[in-house]
């Protein structure tokens, strides 16, 4: 195969402009990106610089962004990614790149991952001859114990573009990675901290970090079972962001009463009074389109009272 | 063919225009719906799925129990809330099994896994089908340019598309068959950022403005969505959204059923386009000069 390799170019060191560079690549069938760019090296410039390891979709290193898709080098397949003959490749996105496609894993992923405390926290001090752990009892943790940090969920996720803070679905699953490990003791503390802003509930659940993991991880369900999780302790929020928990509350609490939503009533609750000045002009605007729904005036539905036996139950088995 | 409607709270709520709209719509395709009045919040992805489930194992059964395995939706975020909640309920019979059991037992309710989730956009390609659509427009959308905004749920998670990958083109075949003209974008199938308005309405809004604003300089004179959450957002906090911004967007967003029910000669005022936050008149105005 003859092709057109289109290679992200930029030192910042050097101070030039970031610049997508073509060079001619002659690959045999069924090569992969990442000989490509071993290739482009060899033949072309010793100073194109690239993450890889493996080789073989292991360990997660080599992840970059392929004609516009996160994706690793190294097991994606030039036949199956060409576009008219071109391939191009950069670093992936929102992130600060040290050299070509070489960017900061630190920022990217690392310092993130510290943040929820990856360590366990066991609540009893380990037994002699070590935690012996029924395989059943590990068996929802494995799958996020797979997790390479290739971070090609989070160069998926929706919030990252607008949010570089934001913790992010591969540190998030190495959370639940912990909250969820039967030696661990710390569940109710980690939740909170996960919920402080930047944590699980920033998370628009997008499900983009589900289709984007290649170890079938669904990042995006494991945040989903950390909420669910943090509802189930108690813990809905941080400390920084309490309308997250009046919001839970105020939902939970209209659909337990009537069966549905209150929607004007979830508003009020959630930012109470403290934002009326900033909610009222908007109050009036959807007031003057006749789309204001009026809190608490809201009809019970026919079989309503089922709809709170189903909370009921749900809070006593917890 | 018979089906469960589920309008969902929003329909009713937050967006009043579009319960009306849809079933007006319905009723001129001669979809037959019987709406199910007496089944819960399928929980939006807020309330926990312990919660969730049960209810909406409920919702299903009482479908079941009408003799109904179609569910329409008039909302992605209820179509991916439900239709992974019945996924989970199909896949695994021994949980479906302890919900009937702990939850749905003593109102003599008992899920049997036979519904399907149908947003009203899948329903009118796969079931109805485009030609008949076509069909019955009285009034083709000719000029206007209409650019699709999905909502997350009805592309996500994988599973949702039961196989269908075709599904995440559908808004286009459907702009398409109402005579107008479609004004494709990058964001289309991005999140609306509605569900972090609460957690981090900074976010939340930046991505209104990034999705609107795209749209509208590639040409759109509207946006369609068959979700009243994207809804909420892209129209009820542009205003906030471009201001945060420093710019002007003003893009009028419409509801799936109220871009057909244009095409379909309803007049903007029978699918109260006027309840809209961001100003549909252009569009009305538009459309009301096509014969
Ligand atoms: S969860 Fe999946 S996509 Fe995210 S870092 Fe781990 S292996 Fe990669």
């Amino acid at each position: 195969m003859e092709l057109i390799f289109k290679v992200y170019r930029h030192d910042p060191t050097a101070g030039t402009k970031p610049a997508l560079e073509s060079y001619p690549v002659s690959l045999p069938d069924g090569a992969t990106v990442l000989d490509g760019l071993l290739q482009i090296r060899d033949r072309h410039d010793g100073g194109l610089a690239f993450r890889a390891a493996c080789g073989r979709g292991f360990c997660g290193e080599c992840t970059l962004r392929i004609n516009r898709s996160g994706k690793l080098a190294c097991i994606t397949r030039v036949a199956q990614v060409a576009k008219d003959g071109e391939v191009t490749v950069e670093p992936v996105r929102n992130i600060t790149v040290l050299k070509d496609l070489v960017y900061d894993v630190d920022e990217l992923l690392w310092q993130k991952i510290a943040w929820v405390e990856p360590w366990l926290r066991p609540a009893t001090a380990q037994p002699d001859g070590g935690y012996v752990i029924p395989d059943a009892e590990l068996e929802p943790i494995r799958k996020a114990m797979s997790c390479y940090y290739c971070g090609l969920c989070d160069e998926g996720c929706s919030v990252i573009p607008f949010d570089r803070r934001f913790s992010g679905p591969a540190a998030l699953t190495k959370a639940f990675r912990v909250v969820f490990d039967p030696r661990d003791g710390a569940a109710r503390e980690r939740l909170k901290r996960l919920g402080e802003p930047r944590g699980m509930w920033d998370c628009v659940h997008c499900y983009e970090a589900n289709e984007h993991c290649p170890r079938g991880i669904d990042p995006t369900d494991r945040i989903f079972d950390l909420r669910d999780k943090a509802v189930e302790l108690g813990v809905k929020s941080g400390t920084a962001n309490p309308q997250v928990a009046r919001h839970y509350d105020s939902f939970a609490a209209s659909v337990r009463q009537s069966g549905w939503l209150d929607e004007g009533r979830l508003a009020l609750e959630t930012w109470g009074l403290g934002r009326l000045g900033e909610l009222l002009p908007m109050a009036w605007r959807a007031l003057r389109r006749g789309k204001l729904p009026v809190p608490y005036l809201h009809r019970k539905r026919p079989g309503a009272e089922w709809i709170r036996r189903i909370f009921d139950k749900v809070e006593k088995r917890s | 063919m018979s089906y469960a409607f589920y309008p969902g709270c929003v329909s009713r709520g937050g967006c009043p225009e579009l319960y009306p709209s849809a079933v007006k719509v319905a009723g001129r395709l001669g979809l037959g719906l019987e709406e199910l009045t007496d089944v819960g919040c399928n929980g939006a992805g807020v309330l926990s799925r312990a919660v969730s489930d049960p209810i909406n194992a409920r919702t299903f059964a009482k479908a079941e129990a009408r003799g109904l395995t179609q569910l329409m939706t008039i909302c992605s975020t209820c179509t991916g809330v439900m239709g992974g909640a019945n996924l989970r309920l199909k896949e695994a019979p021994a949980y479906r099994e302890r919900i009937n059991r702990e939850f749905l037992a003593e109102e003599r309710l008992a899920y049997q896994g036979s519904v399907d989730v149908k947003h009203l956009l899948w329903l009118l390609v796969e079931d109805y089908g485009l030609d008949r659509l076509r069909a019955e427009v009285r009034r083709p959308l000719k000029g206007l340019r209409v650019s699709p905004f999905y909502g997350c749920y009805i592309r996500r998670p994988d599973g949702i598309l039961e196989g269908k990958p075709a599904r995440k083109r559908y808004l286009e075949m459907v702009i398409e068959a109402l005579g107008a003209e479609v004004t494709d974008f990058g964001g289309k199938g991005k999140c609306c950022g509605f569900p972090v308005l609460t957690a981090n309405e900074p976010n939340s809004m930046a991505m209104v403005a990034a999705h609107t604003g795209e749209a509208k300089s590639k040409g759109a004179e509207c946006m369609v969505t068959p979700c009243p959450l994207c809804h909420l957002n892209l129209d009820g906090g542009q205003p906030r959204a471009a201001k945060m911004k420093g710019t002007a967007i003003d893009l009028p967003i419409l509801h799936l059923p109220q871009l057909i029910g244009l095409a379909l000669g309803f007049s903007a005022e029978e699918l109260h386009l006027k309840r809209h936050i961001v100003p549909t008149r252009q569009v009305a105005e538009k459309v009301s000069l096509l014969t």
